[in-house]
């Protein structure tokens, strides 16, 4: 396997509020070692996924601390980042491994079963995928920034910079800076970039600060691959998929989420029947940026749950 | 006593508090009226004090939803902002005028004795309280005390404003460029903006604390704050023993004989933290020094503000 000869690392580690009861590795089917924190006890389990590689698992921090304390919490760092492995090769960043790494994590913490909650497309595709094909391991989804690819329009500024990604540019501005060579010459300029917009409420230093150092303990090397991941669904394979998911659904979108448009999770809403709460103003990092509302909208939902939910793991 | 009043009419409700108070009203002194607001029921009553009239009671908005659950909590906005008049003679504005208002808001809220708590000018307001009305503090709180409490140099007259302050800037400083009245009067947001934004909240991830401040310093004006300028400021009565030496607070301190809690980023860029250190030193108090931490905690550190002043409140022995 080819990895990043970047070190695994989590540099935001010291101020932590809580601090897992138990850490370890577990080894997904490629190889790839992946690196998941347990905290807290109480059912049922809530496992944090992983959004993209351009993070890791303290993504989570606004909710840790508050659900341990109540709730046996499980997060994981996504393969490309924090402590995990940072493959470089495309096939590394498919689908199908990117859905059974939770599988994997669920296994090596002793997690039958869970409520799922995620961002973005990491977190919130892979968590219906799971739940279509493994019904009886997902209790709940709690999904925010809703990322299922193709059921509604993607932001434009994705397809311009996307379309000229690997061009010199006479100037990089903007979206100018999602392109190969800023990512290569001054990543930290692109994550900075990337989150001042994708969390463009007034008053969100700390967490562009935050997020931005998270992408800079990850690897290049491994964005570059995941941006090349096949990724093998049509239209109407995503959607069969999303109608194969039984368990109860809550979906968190912002009116102004500058990384999902909210016309997807509008379509999700549609093909779940799932509520969606829209969120007036918010942009994409709603567990980051406004974490009380997240947490209060995740507690609700979790004791919404069907009471047969809330015994045995 | 030429005064302006504040508007008649009662402003709409902020629906974005957390908490609203409980029951509202005004007192009356002297032609002046004066704005305050009562919240909760517990035991003992809290008086959170104004402070220099830059800002108004919102400076307590982290202080107020958490201490109102455990105790009774009463503010009311200084005289020359928020909901409070504004009057027109710097006499209007002497520390003697604050501590008086809070003895009639004391009393129009059937509160015999308080927990004092002060921040900044409020500190001075509450130690001048504390140590004249020994019969209504019940404990003391001071938060980024700015006080003339250090040493002097008993050769440089002792003067409250120096002339520079109506003259052009002497020198470019920030200092001298900014807090200067012909400045205030030309350009009053700008003040406001580099008060706020570079001296009392010199945190990272400050910027909601910066627009709030801003906000609330923009609810007043230059004119006012000029004549509160010269609004006599802890002058200790002349029959007060005083050594040459000795910094004006040093004497109200000195009187002060209830239980107290200091409190002091080492960072404050306005009133040094030597200033608190010396301040609980001399009133035999804990000292809370907030490392890293700008003038003003108890909008940018409250969770670690209110966990101190809910210990040292429940610390003290309490009469019924």
């Amino acid at each position: 396997m080819i990895t990043s000869d970047r070190a695994p690392t989590r540099t935001d580690d010291s101020g932590r509020a809580r601090l897992p009861d138990r850490s370890g590795y577990t080894t997904a089917g490629d190889g790839v070692r992946l690196a998941y924190d347990v905290y807290g006890s109480g059912e049922p389990t809530l496992l944090f996924l992983p959004s993209a590689p351009i993070v890791h698992s303290r993504q989570w921090k606004g909710q840790v601390p508050y659900f341990s304390r109540t709730h046996r919490v499980v997060t994981y760092d996504g393969r490309g980042n924090g402590l995990s492995d940072r493959p470089t090769t495309p096939e590394a960043y498919h689908d199908d491994l990117m859905t059974s790494d939770i599988a994997s994590v669920m296994d090596a913490t002793g997690t039958e079963r869970a409520v799922l909650i995620g961002l973005c497309v990491d977190g919130v595709w892979r968590s219906i995928r799971l739940a279509a094909e493994h019904p009886e391991r997902v209790l709940g989804i709690v999904a925010f920034g809703i990322g299922v690819p193709r059921i509604g329009p993607v932001q434009e500024h994705y397809k311009t910079a996307g379309a000229q990604f690997d061009d010199e540019l006479p100037v990089y501005q903007g979206w100018g800076n999602y392109n190969r060579h800023i990512w290569t010459s001054d990543y930290e300029r692109f994550a900075r970039f990337f989150f001042t917009e994708i969390t463009s409420e007034p008053h969100s230093t700390k967490a562009i600060e935050d997020a931005t150092r998270w992408a800079v303990d990850g690897s290049v090397d491994a964005m570059l691959a995941e941006r090349e991941a096949a990724f093998p669904w049509d239209l109407e394979g995503i959607e069969a998929t999303v109608g194969n998911v039984r368990c109860p659904i809550l979906l968190v979108h912002g009116t102004e989420d500058t990384c999902q448009r909210p016309e997807r999770a509008q379509r999700l809403a549609e093909l779940t029947g799932a509520p969606l709460v829209l969120v007036e103003g918010a942009d994409h990092m709603i567990p980051g940026r406004h974490p009380v509302l997240a947490n209060l909208l995740i507690r609700d939902f979790i004791r919404s749950l069907p009471e047969a939910s809330n015994d045995g793991r | 006593m030429a005064t302006v009043l504040a508007p008649e009419s009662d402003p709409p409700v902020d629906t974005t508090r957390a908490r609203q108070p409980d029951a509202t009203g005004f007192i009356e002194r002297d032609g002046v009226r004066v704005f305050w607001e009562r919240y909760g029921e517990g035991a003992p009553t809290l008086l959170l004090m104004p402070t220099w009239s830059l800002f108004h009671s919102r400076h307590w908005k982290f202080q107020i939803p958490y201490l109102a659950r455990l105790f009774r909590v009463v503010t009311f906005d200084g005289r020359g902002n928020g909901r409070s008049d504004r009057p027109e003679e710097s006499a209007a504005y002497a520390d003697t005028e604050y501590v008086a208002d809070a003895l009639a808001v004391l009393e129009a809220t059937d509160t015999h004795r308080a927990v004092v708590i002060g921040m900044s000018m409020g500190a001075g307001y509450a130690l001048r309280l504390a140590a004249e009305h020994p019969d209504r503090v019940l404990g003391a709180v001071f938060i980024g005390a700015t006080i003339p409490i250090l040493d002097r140099d008993p050769a440089t007259p002792e003067i409250q404003v120096d002339p520079s302050f109506e003259e052009p800037p002497a020198d470019d400083s920030d200092w001298g460029t900014y807090y200067n009245a012909n400045y205030w009067r030309r350009d009053y947001p700008g003040f406001a903006a580099w008060f706020v934004g570079e001296k009392v909240f010199t945190e990272p991830h400050s910027t909601k604390q910066i627009d709030d401040g801003i906000g609330w310093a923009l609810e007043t004006d230059a004119d006012t704050l000029v004549t509160l300028e010269y609004g006599s400021y802890l002058s200790p009565p002349e029959d007060w023993q005083r050594e040459p030496a000795d910094g004006r607070a040093l004497l109200f301190a000195r009187r002060v004989r209830c239980p107290a809690l200091v409190i002091h980023g080492d960072d404050d860029h306005i009133s040094r933290w030597a200033v608190g250190e010396r301040l609980s030193r001399e009133l035999h108090a804990p000292f809370l020094t907030i490392a890293g931490g700008g003038h003003a905690p108890q909008a940018r550190w409250p969770v670690l503000v209110d966990r101190a002043i809910r210990d040292f409140v429940r610390g003290l022995e309490v009469s019924p």
